[in-house]
């Protein structure tokens, strides 16, 4: 991986077909987690997706998920589809390629890579500033790596 | 005369209508410069404004990030949520 620089309009970075399968896979997995989420989920990655907006009153949270979650979820699954289209070709090729993603995609890849990064914290039961070493090694890698690759792509919206 | 009234009444029902707040909470998996854009490019903060809101978010676990209207809070907290950022609504006097 080569981190995202910007190109005019265009954000680029370079991906070896492992990591590109990666990450697609990793989006796909969150889409599916999103749409077939049941209204009482108590799956914590979900909840952390799509948290209950007053703390202290479940009646007011469950009235805003209402009005709320299915169009955060269609948004947030599209976002995921968007990655997995920009990441097509680099998970297909034989060596290392190079994905461009435009201004317009570039909002839905830092939206899903956080929707992606909050659930493998979940997963691997990040809470906390201090969980940091906690959970499955190789996944604690992917995590790391995925906010190598969105801290770089914030980098670029940013100037 | 009656114009001044109406203007009256509608600064006062604003203010009756007016005490809820954005709160954004700490956690650990948002990056500090994910965090500082989306208060740029959704609240329209500049870069000072922004970093301190983000800063203290992560210093003191909460920052609010906006005040008004319940209907318009929870506007900004669906849009953090759908940046993936940890909001919800609260009241101003709280």
């Amino acid at each position: 991986m080569k981190a995202f620089r910007r190109s005019r309009h265009q954000f680029v970075a370079v991906f070896t077909p492992d990591e590109a399968s990666t990450l697609s896979l990793l989006a796909t997995q969150v889409s599916e987690l999103i749409e077939n989420r049941s209204p009482h989920d108590s799956d914590p990655a979900l909840l952390r997706l799509l948290p209950d907006a007053y703390p202290d009153d479940a009646e007011a949270s469950a009235e805003f998920r209402r009005f709320t979650a299915d169009d955060l979820a269609t948004r947030k699954a599209a976002n995921a589809r968007r990655i997995i289209a920009d990441l097509a070709a680099a998970a297909g090729a034989t060596s290392a390629t190079v994905v461009k993603v435009d201004a317009q995609a570039a909002q839905a890849w830092v939206r899903s890579l956080t929707d992606i990064r909050l659930t493998i914290a979940a997963r691997l039961g990040i809470e906390t500033d201090d969980d940091v070493e906690s959970g499955d090694a190789v996944l604690r890698d992917l995590y790391d790596w995925l906010g190598f690759v969105q801290g770089s792509l914030v980098d670029c919206l940013d100037r | 005369m009656s114009d001044v009234l109406e203007q009256t009444e509608l600064v006062e029902s604003t203010a009756l209508d007016s005490p809820w707040v954005t709160i954004v909470w700490n956690d650990p998996v948002n990056l500090m410069n994910y965090v500082s854009w989306v208060f740029r490019s959704y609240f329209g903060f500049s870069r000072a404004e922004a970093d301190v809101r983000m800063l203290q978010v992560h210093h003191d676990g909460r920052a609010v990030v906006a005040i008004g209207g319940r209907e318009e809070m929870e506007r900004h907290v669906e849009a953090m949520h759908d940046f993936g950022l940890w909001a919800t609504l609260g009241k101003a006097d709280e």
